[in-house]
């Protein structure tokens, strides 16, 4: 039966109250362990069709008739245009429309940041719309922008209110405290860099607009465009089949899709408007800088009795102040925390969601400060954590699952190694061990749908308009289907991507598509197999297969809905984790180079071992660019961007990637719908910055503070250690 | 803008090689023609012991035992393999600089302007030496290993020292080359070595524009220590690196260096 829920909804840390109808969940969850074809490799559906070209990426899409577009965007962080003609632009040839600002709410002249857009044209040919681009006069009356975080934060040019967090009497547990560490932290700013960037292809028909879109949520873009063009809804189609990379970047339409949407209109052409990689990397969003203040005090055996800091989001001129305080928070049993974190509002590009925003840059500041701690009490890293570990969650609601303990146990044999790892340094060349931990969300939740069909050929179709957005969910939702009718992988087809063909589903974030998803798909195909059971019981074929008990229906389907049902009422839903790094420090040129990540995630039942070990794979590297190479820059007299480009924007190359070995433990969540499962899109990412910190530190006794870790600030931490040295060496005896 | 194919060395446009620098310089903005011209009928490209043609794509120099450990580590250091592929040896001596600032079409000394954006502005990559004026930093390692091996270039209209193909931009004169607009690199040549070595530091493993690169070469007794993104031409170190000048955020480029000379020293037995 239908129940009506008031109930709290998190993505990406944020919650919201929201009502819900949801279903009973009434399954009970399979036993843990490995099932037919749950919980066992398989290879992506749609590999193939990626790896030949097959797939019709929102990029790869021509449309009849078709129409460019090119952006005109402020190169100036702040500035007011002043003049702006674009006559030229459309006596250029090929031009077939241009607007500018005020024709739409997302084309302005008045620029709060880098790559605001001003104005925009259509023609025949991309070749066609740049040059009529450059041919619009546009003058800028560029002011002063702010650019300083802490100046910011002076200011009150603020993004929401600062957000104040406490628990315990934290001053009492700093008195109470034998030893106190502070130190300052500092992330940079990391683009998303998806291969396909940012794009839309939109086309008016009847009454009605057609949105091709690489996105991470069909739903909210068709609620966002139906309520920005003033449209109902069910007149606005939604369509992304394969997706080239979003990394937490493409959940909502921007001001391309309202650019070409428009453009459309007037040409009554399909118009697409797609990012180049310099608007990309300037105008797509990114993980924000940070700034964080932290103190933590504990006890001669290690137990924590304070946690304070002060964190500084630079946020840019929109977006929102993320969670970079929650590991602080929510990671161990100290009982006295105190944080207070700020957002500054500031004239550079807003960031959108990257992969865990805030908690990966929070759990370097976090567990790099951690290993500071067991460094002066002179204790094991991975014991410090041990002792500080908490069974139930400090903020007063119950984990529904919880397994960092055997995170840690399974990371023992990888934690040993430092040993050896140690002992092939030389002179020259330092090598060390490192650990962080982890901690996120990724329960995912209601609402989202799944239908299937199963024909008299005992072939069965989900179908559903969730997305795939290249992490092999599609794959995932398959093998729930197969595993629950009872038939082969093969007979299933999966059916997404399209918000006229298939009902509602979840957002492709927050870890969420899995554990949002899966359980709505399993309800479905339980539903069709139930039917399936009352046929076979007609037949007299009892216990016989699917395909045996429908191969008489000719024409007629066995149809099956299913819905993902409530969260645990009063739960909190938390994957958890730890990875163990090992790096290489050249003591004389500052080279840093990771040798092995060992990664252990707990995140309930595995549906894919093989697609998890990609999405632990995918996030440890992306975080490896993170620890050491990426950095977004701009120039600190007028704030404009300088690394836009791939080569001066460094990625990490293939070279380095180091051995990577990925564990999961791999224990249903039993409080968790009819899966257990959670989700992994994110939890990879979180504590490798920290891990390769904690080995540099193990390696060198430098204590590294600012990402990246580039040769500058490597020399700079190992300088600093030799002076703390010769400091200790050269005290007089008996002070 | 169209595209011709080269007939004699007389050259009427701009030469292109491989495109891998020409190409992007074009789709930027930072260098504009009407005509481009394909070279690379006209290019000699074969390898002999001591001459290389201008032609000569880094990934054939890389894998060639008759070349000098300095040269060939400097080209299998350099770029990534598909542009080592089309990348030719004398395009890379002319590459421009990857000064950001230079490469955003700012208006710098080096596109004429009166001001070094970098010297005030991010400067992490930039040059050591001679960056009074301008301090981008020369990014090609090819230029420093066989300015290393002092080698000799001929182009269409002369043969001159390797060390002269560059020059330091000035307030009067903002080019980092002495060749003529018209002019084509035909070819380098250089003598026998005892010991050579290329050491490069980089932002990552692979496929980054050195930091410091570290050509050294012995000969005869003597020993020739060249940089490479150290200053805004190709660096022929005199002494150790007490005389160089950094800015405040790339002094790190100074030790990294003088370890990497160090190194260098050591391997070839200087």
């Amino acid at each position: 039966m239908a129940r009506l829920i008031r109930t709290e909804k998190e993505v990406e840390g944020r919650y919201e109250e929201v009502w819900l109808v949801v279903e009973e969940d009434s399954l009970d969850q399979w036993p843990a362990g490995p099932r037919e074809i749950v919980g066992r490799d398989a290879v992506r559906l749609d590999g193939r069709e990626r790896a030949t070209g097959q797939a019709v990426y929102t990029a790869d899409l021509v449309k009849p008739g078709m129409l460019h577009t090119a952006v005109l965007r402020s190169p100036h962080p702040r500035a007011r245009v002043a003049s702006i003609d674009l006559a030229p632009a459309l006596a250029s040839p090929g031009v077939h429309a241009a607007i500018g600002p005020g024709d739409i709410e997302q084309l302005t002249g008045d620029c709060t940041y880098q790559g605001t857009a001003v104005a925009a044209v259509c023609a025949d040919t991309l070749a066609h719309a740049r040059t009529a681009l450059r041919a619009i006069a546009c003058e800028f009356e560029v002011l002063e922008p702010l650019l300083d975080p802490d100046e910011a934060v002076r200011r009150g040019s603020l993004l929401g209110q600062p957000r104040e967090r406490s628990r315990g009497d934290y001053e009492r547990g700093l008195a109470e405290a034998d030893v106190v560490v502070e130190a300052e932290f500092r992330t940079q700013v990391v683009l998303h860099n998806s291969m396909e960037t940012h794009q839309a292809v939109v086309e008016w028909i009847a009454d009605g607009i057609e949105v091709h879109i690489s996105t991470q949520y069909i739903w909210g873009i068709r609620d966002a465009v139906a309520q920005g063009l003033g449209l109902p809804p069910d007149k606005v189609r939604i369509v992304c089949h394969y997706m080239g990379g979003g990394f937490g970047s493409k959940n909502g339409p921007d001001d391309y899709t309202f650019i070409a949407a428009e453009l459309a209109k007037r040409t009554h052409r399909p118009v697409k408007c797609a990012l180049t990689r310099r608007e990309e990397n300037t105008a797509a969003g990114n993980r924000n800088a940070t700034i964080q203040r932290l103190t933590v005090g504990a006890r001669s055996d290690g137990t924590l009795t304070a946690l304070g800091g002060e964190f500084v989001n630079a946020v840019g001129w929109d977006g929102w102040s993320s969670g970079t305080e929650g590991p602080m928070q929510m990671l161990y049993a100290c009982p006295n925390v105190k944080t207070t974190t700020y957002g500054a509002k500031l004239n550079l590009p807003p960031m959108k969601a990257f992969r865990a925003p805030g908690f990966v840059e929070g759990t370097f500041g976090l567990e790099a400060l951690l290993d500071e701690l067991a460094s002066k009490l002179d204790l094991d890293p991975l014991e410090l954590r041990r002792r500080n570990h908490t069974a139930e969650a400090p903020e007063g609601n119950e984990y529904s699952g919880k397994n960092l303990l055997e995170c840690y146990r399974r990371a023992e044999p990888h934690w040993e190694r430092r040993h050896e790892v140690r002992a092939r340094s030389t002179d020259t060349v330092k090598r060390g061990v490192g650990m962080a931990s982890q901690i996120w969300y990724g329960g995912g939740g209601p609402p989202s749908y799944a239908w299937i069909r199963v024909g008299s050929d005992g072939r069965a179709t989900v179908v559903t308009a969730m997305q795939d957005i290249g992490t092999g969910t599609k794959t995932a939702m398959a093998q729930i289907a197969a595993e629950e009718l009872g038939i082969p992988l093969d007979h299933v087809t999966v059916t997404l991507g399209d918000s006229d063909r298939g009902p509602y589903a979840a957002i492709s974030a927050g870890s969420s598509t899995t554990p949002s998803m899966g359980p709505a798909v399993r309800a479905a195909a339980a539903d069709a197999r139930e039917q399936i059971e009352d046929i076979a019981e007609q037949r007299g074929l009892k216990g016989a297969s699917v395909a045996d008990v429908v191969d008489v229906l000719e024409d007629s389907q066995i149809l099956g809905k299913g819905a993902r049902g409530p969260n645990p009422a009063g739960m909190q839903v938390l994957t958890f984790g730890v990875q163990v790094a090992e790096v290489a420090v050249d003591i004389e040129t500052g080279e840093v180079w990771v040798e092995r990540i060992a990664a252990v995630h707990d995140v309930g039942r595995v549906i894919n071992p093989l697609g998890a070990s990609s999405q632990i794979e995918g996030g440890i590297i992306q975080g490896i660019g993170h620890t050491l190479s990426e950095e977004r820059l701009h120039d600190p007299a007028t704030g404009r961007l300088l690394t836009t480009t791939l080569d001066a924007y460094k990625l990490p190359t293939i070279a380095d990637v180091p051995e990577i070995v990925s564990e999961l433990v791999d224990e249903p969540d039993l409080h968790l719908t009819n899966l257990g499962s959670k989700g992994l899109g994110e939890p990879p990412i979180i504590p490798t910055a920290a891990a390769i910190a904690n080995a540099i530190r193990d390696a060198t006794g430098a204590d590294v503070r600012r990402l990246p870790i580039s040769r500058e600030e490597m020399l700079r931490a190992l300088r600093e250690a030799e002076a703390r040295q010769k400091e200790k060496v050269g005290a007089p005896a008996g002070v | 803008m169209e595209l011709r194919r080269a007939s004699s060395t007389t050259i009427d446009g701009l030469p292109v090689h491989g495109g891998t620098e020409v190409v992007p310089l074009l789709r930027a903005g930072l260098l504009h023609a009407e005509t481009l011209v394909d070279i690379r009928g006209v290019v000699p490209r074969d390898i002999a012991p001591g001459r290389i043609g201008g032609g000569a794509t880094l990934a054939q120099l890389e894998c060639d035992p008759e070349i000098p450990d300095v040269l060939r580590e400097a080209c299998r250091l350099a770029a990534s393999p598909q542009l080592r592929n089309m990348g030719s040896l004398a395009g890379n001596l002319l590459q421009s600089t990857r000064c950001w600032y230079w490469r955003l079409n700012w208006p710098c000394r080096l596109h004429g302007g009166d001001e070094c954006f970098a010297r005030d502005g991010e400067h992490r990559e930039h040059a050591i030496y001679a960056n009074d004026f301008c301090a981008s930093a020369h990014p090609s390692d090819v230029a420093a290993a066989l300015l290393a091996l002092d080698a000799t270039v001929r182009t269409t209209t002369r043969e001159l020292p390797l060390a002269e193909l560059y020059r330091l931009p000035t307030e009067d004169d903002r080019r980092t080359t002495t060749l003529e607009p018209s002019e084509v690199i035909l070819e380098v040549t250089f003598d026998e070595c005892d010991r050579s070595v290329y050491l490069k530091a980089m932002e990552r493993k692979r496929w980054a524009f050195p930091l410091v690169g570290v050509a050294a070469v012995r000969r005869a007794g003597e020993t020739r220590v060249a940089l490479a993104g150290a200053a805004p031409i190709p660096w022929l170190l005199a002494e150790g690196l007490d005389d160089a000048t950094p800015l405040p955020r790339n002094a790190y480029k100074v030790d990294v260096a003088r370890a990497l000379v160090k190194r260098a020293r050591a391997t070839i037995g200087a």
